[in-house]
């Protein structure tokens, strides 16, 4: 298992090869922070897409540049499916605003735990 | 929070609402640490309307752009028009000029340069009437239909080569009477040229539906394929099987820009073989 953590994310990459991004409390996105998780999330799954499982929950913003990063090509040429966690409020709203206005390139689902995204992953 | 704190919130998640349906974008809601359900909505309102502002600027951009294209293109055609009738003229004089055998090589040649012109003219005009269905504001009045059909009809000696039938008299409309003409000048003109019976036969007829007038235009013709049927009214396409010399993919283009621009609708039902009907509707009289 590796890990690795900047500011505002930890990240998490286990033996089962997947890829977890959990945020720090009261995290505002921007896109730099957008561009800086798709470069460390590259490094670690060492450019080969992987599982991804990304907890919104502590987000408290996230920018329209920041989405839209994470909507594109760059950033889905790091992982071959993800499940976002959203079981804040205001998660679910970034969540639902990032499924249905950005709409990203690979398979993306919202599930309000952990365990759900997981198993879907793992299908 | 309390319930004070709660509907100050509320309040303010209704006057940003209000600010929003007025395109305006300058307010944004605060959002407290609390992440409950109100702040949610906050940001959610605060993000739609991010996007909205996003989308308000890019379609000006693309207003203005279209309006620039738009007078190009209206300019381009007016400015051709004259130097193509001068060799339309040219053309004519030659013809008297050298008086060519007839079926001859130099005939064949100035036939061909003759119908080329005549080709060009016609779409330079289909350019100018398109682009003209753009422009603003018109003159409106009411209409009477029945004596707009008969105008065109006769004038474009329509009686010749199609039986054209009108089912009860047709209701007046409200609307600008030169675009009127070219409606029905370009449905009708439409159905003669791509009819396929030894007799062209076209119906007209119009009923109320739902505040509004309905107006039909049915054809004898030889129908329209399903996955042609929002085709044939974009500009410059024309349905393959269906080509003809004198078609230029504008006419139906033209008429619905011109039922766009004034807030009315065209659409048709059809099915191969079983000729085609066009709806388009119509403010009803003053």
């Amino acid at each position: 298992m590796e890990q690795r953590e900047n500011d505002k994310i930890k990240f998490t990459y286990t033996d089962e090869g997947i890829l977890y991004t959990d945020c720090f409390a009261n995290t505002v996105m921007t896109l730099e922070d957008g561009k800086e998780s798709t470069r460390i999330s590259a490094e670690m799954v060492n450019y080969i897409p992987r599982p991804l499982l990304c907890d919104l929950t502590n987000v408290v913003s996230m920018t329209q540049d920041c989405r839209k990063h994470f909507a594109s090509a760059e950033h889905a040429a790091t992982f071959s499916k993800c499940a976002l966690i959203v079981t804040s409020p205001i998660s679910r709203v970034i969540g639902n605003f990032f499924l249905g206005l950005n709409k990203p390139l690979k398979p993306t689902r919202l599930f309000t735990s952990r365990e759900e995204g997981l198993k879907w992953l793992r299908e | 929070m309390s319930d004070l704190d709660n509907d100050k919130r509320l309040n303010e998640i209704l006057e940003m609402i209000g600010r929003v349906a007025a395109l305006d974008f300058s307010r944004m809601l605060p959002v407290s640490k609390n992440n409950d359900m109100i702040d949610a909505i906050a940001l959610g309102l605060n993000m739609l309307s991010e996007e909205l502002n996003s989308n308000v600027v890019e379609k000006s951009k693309l207003d203005s752009v279209n309006a620039k294209l738009e007078k190009f293109a209206y300019t381009t055609a007016h400015d051709l028009r004259s130097p193509l009738n001068s060799i339309s003229g040219l053309v004519t004089l030659l013809e008297l000029t050298v008086n060519p055998e007839k079926n001859s090589e130099v005939d064949l040649y100035i036939s061909k340069l003759k119908a080329t012109t005549e080709q060009m003219k016609s779409l330079v005009q289909g350019i100018l009437e398109y682009s003209k269905a753009n422009v603003g504001s018109v003159l409106m009045e009411d209409i009477d239909l029945n004596s707009v059909l008969k105008s065109v009809i006769d004038t474009d000696q329509l009686a010749e080569r199609a039986l054209i039938k009108i089912i009860d008299p047709l209701p007046c409309v409200y609307f600008n009477k030169s675009a009127m003409d070219q409606i029905i000048r370009n449905l009708l003109s439409n159905a003669v040229k791509y009819s396929d019976k030894k007799v062209c036969e076209i119906v007209v007829h119009g009923k109320e539906v739902e505040g509004r007038y309905q107006i039909a235009v049915t054809d004898n013709g030889p129908g329209i394929a399903p996955e042609h049927q929002e085709k044939i009214f974009e500009l410059f396409n024309k349905v393959e099987s269906e080509v003809k010399a004198d078609s230029h993919g504008i006419g139906l283009a033209t008429v619905r820009s011109i039922l766009n621009a004034f807030g009315e609708r065209i659409w048709v039902k059809s099915s191969v073989g079983e000729g085609a009907t066009f709806y388009f509707t119509m403010k009803k009289r003053r």
